[in-house]
């Protein structure tokens, strides 16, 4: 019924603009992928459900025509924040917002059948029905969702030209947002070097993580690659390897809106987003900012104040 | 005849660490859910269920390699005098993959044709190449993404390994089929194969049945010409692309590579690395003029490259082994099989695509 | 201290030879020439190569860039490489004095079928650095000048200091045997013969299309209109020949970055006719 409801939006929204950004079946029944829209016969692939995990957002800011966009609330953020930096024309964007309960990880419902092949999937209201050799499993949503949709704070998005379907308020304390991040710093620094150095070993430097980033628009003079300034080399030691990631975490100070696409991309599932939200997390204490939240908003780091007032910096 | 033998499954760590004693062998690993090429070890949690995330090309060619180490030296005598020595000493150990698929195995070969050729031979590449045995898994199910059928392979193809190995339940049925594989099969703990031979063929015919092939009937030889220089083509299949390079470096028959020297004071190494045409900056030039500026392009002579040119340089052989690793890790499944059916399509009429894709964008940012 | 450079075959195609820079010429404000030598004798005595080739000169630290040989194998006391100042290595190589040491591996790429131009008018149309992998051809032609019928050369830059060659310019103008057409984009204070665009230039002289062969080098615009002026004069795509560069890395051939099609520039190129770039796909 809100697939209906989309099509039918996406049906009357497409005249005025270039395309429409939406998802449709991927290559088996377990992905979706994204679906360009450029003949409305086309909207007869559109999809809506838990499998709709890309943030469609992240081609905005190279689009330079009229075109319409399909998001979820985290999605939103990410349109919201593209406005506090200038980085799209909202006169140029339609925004189609969905209210969202939560999307699957492919990893975990991979996880959950022992990486069997799968034959066929299908979501019914809260859980995804998945088919292999061995038959039928039924899982929540709620059991094999990313990290972000467990603590997430905007099921319905923060902006939108139309809505399908009714708001939905979130029902998760938003302290819950960073326990994760409070959680790992009662690690000792050598049980926390010893994870970085594990996990980050792993990075193979095809920087999906980088250029699914809707927030990272440097990606075509990365630090990472360029000679000048030759801050980072081509070697592949753990500390080359993590020296990027930092740089490009610290490069999202203030910006990263938790989409969490750098971790669902990431070919060797490293946790690559917990530096982010480690940056964001103290954004929030320090600054009482919340990315994506507001367009009205000024990132911190775009600015500045002469006294902070949780920073102490003269020591008087 | 060739060589054949029978490995019971409780004898594989015997097997792996007698191949240990005189080569740093490669097996895939299981580390949390990721399965990966990684040296043996004795409390390595070997997974043979399901191919790697990764493909083994790492081990014969290294994402890192050292092609020479340069040192400056003043002259004692005249400080305006610098002389440069250069090394490209190597010592590669020897090696054995062990656990890969017949697909890796066969991107190894496409690799052969470029990198040891008539004209100029590349040395580290075939040191590295001819100390490596490989031992390849037959696949008995295929995965999402899997299509080795549509480019001349298949789940027990044992064109590039020296061993072919079949899961007979109670261990392996193996097949030698060069030298290299013959000194592996010449192990102790190596058992006689005949009788195992009927149920291994057994398998490899059922499980090559099963791999879907997604070319539509009657797919042409080549590429249609017309499509593969249709602007509005690429730009409709490349839209969702977001030029990492997932695809690149997971692909096994992918071998583009840069050369940098990585240098501190008057010492230094110049590198080979991994590279991928996808990147913005692949063919990014001093003057600031790109020649594959917008992805488009890109995806066109990544696609182009397996498809059209390799084949066309190497009598009809694709560089493309159907491993599906692309498919299945593309952060937005760009679907290369599906794109390789539009363009050997028998029906396809580049000016129908153009008409029915009538809004394609067309502000150059695809 | 190195072993020789293979690229004529059998041992390591990425190893460089060290050799000396003997002589740098400043040809224009951001244009040097480097006249260098082989370190070992051996190989500077047995080296061969056709005009057209090129080598990758190094700076071991800094990285490897495509320079044209630029002398011709008639007159080998030394290779020299023409290097205009653009990005990291060309600005590093303008550092460099008479002296220093830099890797050269060389040659690669393919070169001028100047035996098929035998008998026939040479046309060569020019523009700034441009010169650099024609002057290898002119000398060559000079050398064997009997060899060939008119040749002409029409050279243009965009102001008079910024031509390159410039002893190279006066020895050819006062060859009867040679026709030279210089010329710069605008007015120069001092500056007495032509002006204008070069494929403006190309146009006025209007040289005959019949037996002729056009060699064509420059900014990728005033090849543009040159081949473009070379078709309105009826030359046929056969006898353009131009040369190509593109970002390159293993100069072999191998790394995948200056193909067009299966053909890779830095092996199967730099020299391609018009003809045979129709045929190939855009890179």
């Amino acid at each position: 019924m809100s697939t209906e409801k989309l099509k039918e939006t996406i049906q009357k929204v497409f005249p005025d603009v270039e395309t429409v950004i939406c998802w449709q079946e991927g290559f088996d029944k377990l992905h979706t992928t994204p679906l360009f829209m450029t003949a409305s016969a086309q909207e007869a692939k559109v999809v809506w459900n838990p499998l709709c995990v890309q943030n469609l957002t992240s081609y905005l800011p190279s689009m330079k025509k009229k075109v319409a966009v399909v998001v979820k609330g985290c999605d939103s953020r990410t349109i919201v924040q593209f406005m506090e930096e200038g980085l799209i024309d909202r006169n140029n964007v339609v925004i189609i917002g969905i209210p969202c309960r939560g999307v699957v990880s492919v990893k975990k419902v991979l996880r959950a059948v022992d990486f069997q092949p799968i034959e066929d999937v299908k979501c019914v209201d809260d859980t995804v029905i998945v088919k292999t050799a061995s038959g039928e499993k039924t899982l929540k949503v709620s059991d094999v969702w990313p990290d972000k949709c467990a603590t997430c704070q905007y099921p319905t998005p923060v902006i939108y030209d139309y809505l399908i379907g009714d708001a939905i308020e979130s029902d998760k304390p938003a302290e819950s947002v960073y326990e994760d991040v409070r959680e790992f710093e009662t690690k000792t620094l050598e049980e926390r070097k010893a994870y970085f150095e594990r996990e980050f070993g792993k990075c193979i430097r095809c920087y999906a993580c980088r250029n699914a980033c809707p927030m990272c628009v440097c990606q075509d003079s990365c630090i990472a690659e360029t000679r000048d300034p030759h801050w980072i080399t081509q070697k592949l030691s753990a500390q080359e390897k993590m020296m990027f990631h930092m740089i490009h975490s610290i490069h999202l100070a203030g910006r990263c809106v938790e989409c969490g696409e750098c971790e669902r991309v990431c070919p060797m599932d490293i946790p690559v987003a917990k530096i982010k939200k480690k940056i964001n997390a103290e954004m929030k204490y320090l600054y009482d900012y919340t990315t994506g939240a507001n367009p009205d908003d000024k990132p911190p780091m775009y600015t500045f104040n002469v006294d902070e007032a949780k920073i102490k910096e003269h020591k008087l | 005849m060739a060589k054949t033998g029978f490995l019971p499954k409780e004898k594989i760590k015997d097997f792996l660490d007698a191949l240990s004693k005189d080569a740093q062998v490669h097996v895939p690993v299981k580390e949390g859910d990721i399965v990966a090429f990684k040296p043996y070890s004795a409390d390595a949690e070997i997974c043979l269920t399901r191919p790697a995330n990764t493909s083994p090309k790492a081990v014969i060619y290294p994402q890192c390699d050292k092609l020479l180490s340069f040192e400056y030296t003043k002259d004692p005598e005249d400080n305006k005098k610098t002389s440069i020595t250069l090394s490209d000493k190597r010592d590669y150990p020897n090696a054995v993959i062990f656990g890969c698929r017949p697909c890796d195995a066969k991107g190894f070969t496409i690799f052969d044709k470029v990198f040891v050729t008539a004209d100029y031979v590349d040395p580290y590449y075939r040191e590295h190449r001819e100390k490596t045995t490989i031992i390849s898994l037959a696949c008995e199910t295929p995965f999402a993404g899997c299509f080795c059928v549509a480019v001349d392979g298949g789940p027990a193809d044992k064109v590039g390994s020296d061993v072919l190995m079949t899961d007979v339940e109670k261990g392996y049925y193996l097949e030698s089929l060069t030298e290299k594989g013959d000194k592996v099969l010449s192990l102790p703990m190596i058992q006689e194969g005949a009788s195992y031979q009927a149920a291994a063929q057994k398998i490899q015919t059922e499980a090559a049945a099963k791999v879907k092939n997604p070319l539509p009937k009657g797919a042409t030889e080549k590429v249609n010409p017309t499509l593969f220089d249709t602007d509005e083509f690429w730009q409709q299949v490349a839209a969702k692309c977001i030029s990492c390079g997932a695809c690149t470096y997971l692909c096994p028959t992918c071998y583009c590579f840069n050369i940098t020297d990585e240098a501190a004071r008057d010492k230094g190494e110049r590198i080979r690395t991994w590279d991928a045409c996808m990147f913005q900056h692949f063919t990014l030039e001093t003057s600031g003029h790109n020649p594959r500026p917008v992805k488009s392009r890109r995806l066109r002579q990544r696609v182009g490259h397996k498809f059209a040119y390799y084949p066309e340089k190497y009598d009809g052989v694709i560089a493309c082994c159907g491993c599906g690793r692309c498919i299945r890790h593309c952060p937005v499944s760009v679907d290369i099989s599906e794109i390789v059916g539009y363009l050997k399509d028998p029906g396809q009429d580049p000016k129908t695509w153009i008409e029915r894709n009538t809004k394609a964008a067309k502000d150059g940012s695809l | 201290m190195t072993e020789n450079c293979t690229c004529n075959g059998d041992n390591n195609p990425y190893l460089p030879e060290i050799a000396t820079v003997t002589r740098i010429i400043e040809e224009t404000p951001n244009i040097k020439s480097f006249q260098v030598v082989f370190n070992d004798p051996e190989r500077m005595k047995n080296f061969t190569f056709e005009p057209g080739q090129v080598g990758q000169l190094s700076l071991f630290g800094v990285g490897e860039a495509t320079f044209v040989i630029n002398s011709p194998p008639t007159r080998m006391e030394y290779l020299q490489f023409s290097v205009m100042k653009a990005g990291e290595v060309t600005s590093a190589l303008h550092t460099i004095y008479e002296g220093d040491q830099i890797g050269v591996r060389a040659p690669l790429g393919n070169y001028f079928p100047y035996e098929d131009m035998k008998g026939k008018n040479i046309l060569f149309v020019g523009g700034g650095i441009g010169m650099a992998p024609l002057r290898t051809l002119i000398l060559y032609m000079l050398d064997n000048r009997a060899d060939y019928k008119d040749i002409t050369i029409i050279y243009g830059a965009r102001t008079p200091p910024d031509l390159c060659y410039k002893d190279d310019l006066k020895e050819w103008e006062e060859r009867s045997d040679v026709n030279l057409i210089l010329t710069v984009d605008n007015e120069f204070p001092g500056w007495d013969k032509r002006v204008g665009f070069v494929p403006t230039v190309l146009k006025e002289v209007a040289p005959k299309w019949f037996e002729t062969i056009a060699i064509t080098c420059g900014p990728p615009i005033m090849i543009k209109f040159v081949l473009e002026g070379l078709a309105g004069l009826n030359f046929p795509d056969e006898n353009i020949i131009t040369t190509l560069e593109a970002r390159m890395k293993c100069g072999i051939g191998i790394c995948g970055r200056c193909n067009m099609g299966h053909k890779y520039i830095c092996k199967d190129g730099p020299v391609f006719t018009l003809a045979q770039l129709n045929e190939l796909p855009e890179i």
